[in-house]
């Protein structure tokens, strides 16, 4: 039927694994032709009950994305002069702008991973296959890693609604949602995890 | 696999921009409503049993031409596929009350689904019968409140358009 393997696997690829918190429920359930039981729906009810958090935690990183992107590059930069020296990777320009590029994407997908509430879309669709690609193009990925790191920083700063005038200075810049007692300290861990992930694909 | 927050990323991707406003009050909007699905989705799937085997009887009971020799519904292997399916139905319809669309019954219970019946020599007559019977005899508040029931609804009605 098929004249040759490549069109075969044209017609069989995967389709692309994009879920979320609930799409997930729906998945692994139907793996054991089960319904979605009591203690799965609660979950999911208490996805929902703090859905308000998640969308003004995603609204904040979104909000400040290109700030970010661009202190968490500048910060690489100041931490290894050497990037930026003829030979460097972010010299000249072109590569410069492709590191503030790759950042954006980085913070982009994260940020998707937040609003979906798993992982997939950040594997699936930016992880996969990325050190493999920095590896070919010579990218350094303790720089890259580093900058995940500050990136990861910023978005617990900015989730938490608690940027410090100390180190933001004339910069300092509040969201002005309101804060909740815990700081959102569960969104805060689940966006991190979403960081350690990249860093640890890089890695 | 479909709902309303994969569609809003899915759409901020081929963009390639940041969720947008637009994109998290969609998201909001779909939240506001769930919690009337989710409670529909936890009584189905609570009662999934009864729900499918009632249907099922229905719509034997409708169409008894099927427990004739060679027909559908004549040995028991044949019994219990029709009871596996309708209860497949009813477990499809659980998954989009969670996901909030109807992603679930399109990509695995729609999508092939006529070519499927057609293959087999399968009626899709009875398959409608037991889902109206589903359809019809859910009942507010006894059974579950207004809201979730006219969302239980909705998708019971969809996949009986599909199939009809």
């Amino acid at each position: 039927m098929f004249s040759n393997d490549a069109q075969c696997r044209l017609l069989f690829t995967k389709e692309s694994l994009m879920l979320d918190a609930f799409s997930r429920a729906v998945v692994s359930a139907d793996a054991s032709t089960s319904c979605i039981g009591s203690n799965k729906i609660s979950e999911l009810r208490e996805y929902l009950a703090a859905a308000n958090r998640r969308l003004d935690a995603v609204n904040a990183i979104a909000s400040n994305a290109s700030c970010m992107v661009s202190d968490a590059i500048a910060g690489i930069i100041c931490e290894n002069q050497g990037l930026i020296q003829a030979g460097g990777n972010c010299y000249p320009n072109r590569r410069m702008a492709a590191c503030l590029r790759d950042g954006e994407i980085i913070l982009r997908y994260v940020t998707y991973a937040l609003l979906a509430g798993d992982a997939s879309v950040l594997d699936d669709r930016c992880l996969n296959g990325l050190k493999e690609t920095y590896a070919a193009l010579g990218v350094p990925s303790t720089s890259a890693v580093r900058a995940v790191q500050i990136m990861k920083a910023q978005a617990t700063a900015h989730i938490q609604d608690s940027p410090s005038e100390a180190l933001a200075g004339a910069k300092l810049r509040k969201m002005g949602t309101t804060v909740a007692e815990d700081r959102c300290a569960s969104l805060v861990a689940e966006a991190s995890s979403y960081f350690d992930r990249v860093i640890s694909a890089l890695s | 696999m479909k709902s309303v927050v994969t569609t809003v990323i899915a759409a901020a991707d081929a963009a390639g921009r940041f969720p947008s406003t637009s994109d998290l009050e969609s998201v909001q909007g779909s939240v506001q409503r769930s919690s009337a699905r989710l409670e529909a989705a936890e009584k189905l799937g609570n009662n999934i049993d009864v729900v499918a085997r009632d249907s099922y009887d229905a719509c034997i009971k409708k169409y008894p031409y099927l427990n004739n020799a060679g027909e559908a519904h004549s040995t028991d292997t044949f019994k219990a596929k029709c009871a596996r399916d309708i209860k497949h139905y009813m477990r499809l319809i659980q998954y989009c009350l969670v996901v909030g669309g109807t992603g679930p019954l399109d990509e695995w219970g729609i999508a092939g689904g006529r070519e499927v019946y057609r293959a087999l020599g399968l009626p899709t007559a009875p398959y409608v019968e037991a889902l109206s019977f589903a359809r019809n005899r859910g009942c507010a508040p006894r059974d579950m409140s207004p809201q979730a029931l006219t969302e239980y609804n909705a998708l019971l009605d969809y996949a009986i358009n599909s199939l009809s």
